[in-house]
């Protein structure tokens, strides 16, 4: 006891140095203008410094959430968007281009409410016949036949799914047949992958007499159950003759890089079309 | 005891007092006014306790800041150079030096004496010098001032040891 009464006596002139430093040091930042006011902004500095960096921690840790809340929030206006180009049909931009009203879609309305956020686990577009997986499944209300979206655009439907996890077709499966339509236009055709860049697929069977421009939007037609109108899948690059001559084949660079994606969204078409149905009787 | 004690006050007070009535009014060539307060922590007799010799430097360098209105900058550089006078008065003193040793030329003899002093005066100075121009941008002007009441001080401190040193 009394060799540890003498350590810490032997210390205590270190504890009052700093008392008398940290005094001296209130004194100086507390009475002179000067260095208060020099120090009052490098520790801003400092400290703004460091709240920066804490912020751009947590935006990165906070990122797939957001990620996945802005996946649905642009599939959702991409919807409305279709919506509302429909309901003004004296938009100067689409006039003389609309055709004789509007498809009966299976999917009507708004989607809020519709989309289950998932996320990308596997993912393949070098094969020919490419599938992904998502992490959600028949727990989460994910069934076949339901269509999977990105922020950008279609990436494919569910083909198989499992309590946990779901099998995706995606666009770049030489199975994957959209329904899709020119944007503005009621042509329709079949937007297929027949290999070769994971960035360019093709949209067959669009009559010759069709007015198409390099750069017209390629977007879902909404004939299927599958997909509600208006989402994007891509923009016309080229435009061909079909093999038999009685078509244009149309080369379309896709909205979506399926190469670089990670958060997409399942539009829950099966509930929606039932009570779109319910809603129309 | 306490004799020491008040005799170590009045010297205090009498070095306190040429600095804030004379020193603080000098500043050669428009530079650092000399600085004699240091000379109340360098002449601390060997023995005081660490304790009390950081009381001394942060005591001796309150007053002086009061009456220069630099707050905590003197009190600051005192009481870091009081914590290392002990050390350095061990260091510097003779071997065959007495218990209580007053530091002064005649009892350190004049060569450890005068660095004993150039040392501590000497940090005591950049201490100083620094918290009062704190910034990096003047570095030039606070070298220059530093330089100048170093200079100031050291002469002036020399002199008035030699003047207080008994003759042998």
């Amino acid at each position: 006891m009394h060799d540890f009464i003498e350590r810490i006596t032997a210390y205590v002139h270190w504890a009052l140095f700093l008392l008398l430093e940290a005094l001296s040091g209130f004194l100086l930042f507390q009475y002179n203008h000067y260095q208060g006011s020099v120090w009052f902004t490098q520790a801003n500095i400092v400290a703004a410094q460091v709240h920066e960096w804490e912020a751009d921690v947590l935006s990165y840790l906070r990122m797939p959430a957001e990620n996945a809340a802005l996946v649905e929030r642009n599939i959702i206006l991409q919807h409305q968007n279709d919506l509302l180009r429909h309901t003004a049909p004296s938009q100067p931009t689409l006039k003389g281009r609309e055709s004789h009203g509007q498809a009966a879609s299976p999917l009507m309305g708004d989607l809020e409410g519709y989309l289950i956020p998932a996320r990308i686990i596997d993912n393949s577009v070098r094969k020919k016949d490419n599938m992904l997986v998502i992490d959600i499944g028949s727990n989460d209300g994910v069934e076949p036949e339901m269509g999977v979206v990105s922020g950008t655009g279609v990436v494919g439907i569910i083909s198989a799914v499992t309590p946990h996890y779901a099998l995706v077709m995606s666009i770049l499966n030489s199975h994957s047949s959209i329904s899709c339509r020119l944007r503005g236009t009621e042509y329709f055709g079949y937007l297929k992958w027949k290999g070769g860049s994971p960035l360019r697929a093709s949209m067959d069977d669009v009559p010759r007499h069709a007015h198409i421009r390099k750069g017209d939007i390629v977007e879902t037609s909404g004939f299927s159950a599958v997909f509600p109108p208006g989402i994007f899948l891509g923009k016309v690059a080229e435009v061909k003759n079909s093999g038999d001559g009685m078509a244009y084949e149309l080369e379309i660079l896709l909205s979506t890089d399926l190469a670089n994606i990670r958060h997409v969204a399942v539009i829950n078409n099966h509930s929606k079309a039932e009570l779109d149905s319910l809603h129309r009787q | 005891m306490i004799l020491p004690i008040l005799k170590r006050m009045a010297w205090a007070l009498l070095l306190l007092l040429v600095q804030v009535l004379v020193m603080d009014q000098v500043h050669p060539w428009g530079y650092g006014a000399p600085l004699l307060c240091p000379l109340i922590v360098i002449t601390l007799p060997k023995g005081t306790s660490r304790s009390a010799a950081l009381l001394w430097g942060f005591g001796t360098g309150i007053i002086a800041d009061i009456f220069a209105g630099t707050a905590g900058i003197s009190s600051a550089a005192l009481t870091l150079i009081a914590l290392l006078q002990p050390p350095l008065l061990e260091l510097t003193a003779p071997r065959d030096s007495e218990e209580e040793l007053h530091p002064s030329f005649s009892t350190m003899g004049r060569w450890n004496y005068l660095r004993f002093i150039i040392l501590l005066l000497l940090i005591h100075h950049v201490i100083y010098f620094t918290l009062e121009g704190f910034s990096y941008f003047f570095l030039t002007d606070i070298a220059i001032s530093m330089g100048v009441s170093y200079a100031a001080s050291l002469l002036l401190i020399v002199i008035i040891e030699h003047v207080r040193s008994p003759k042998k």
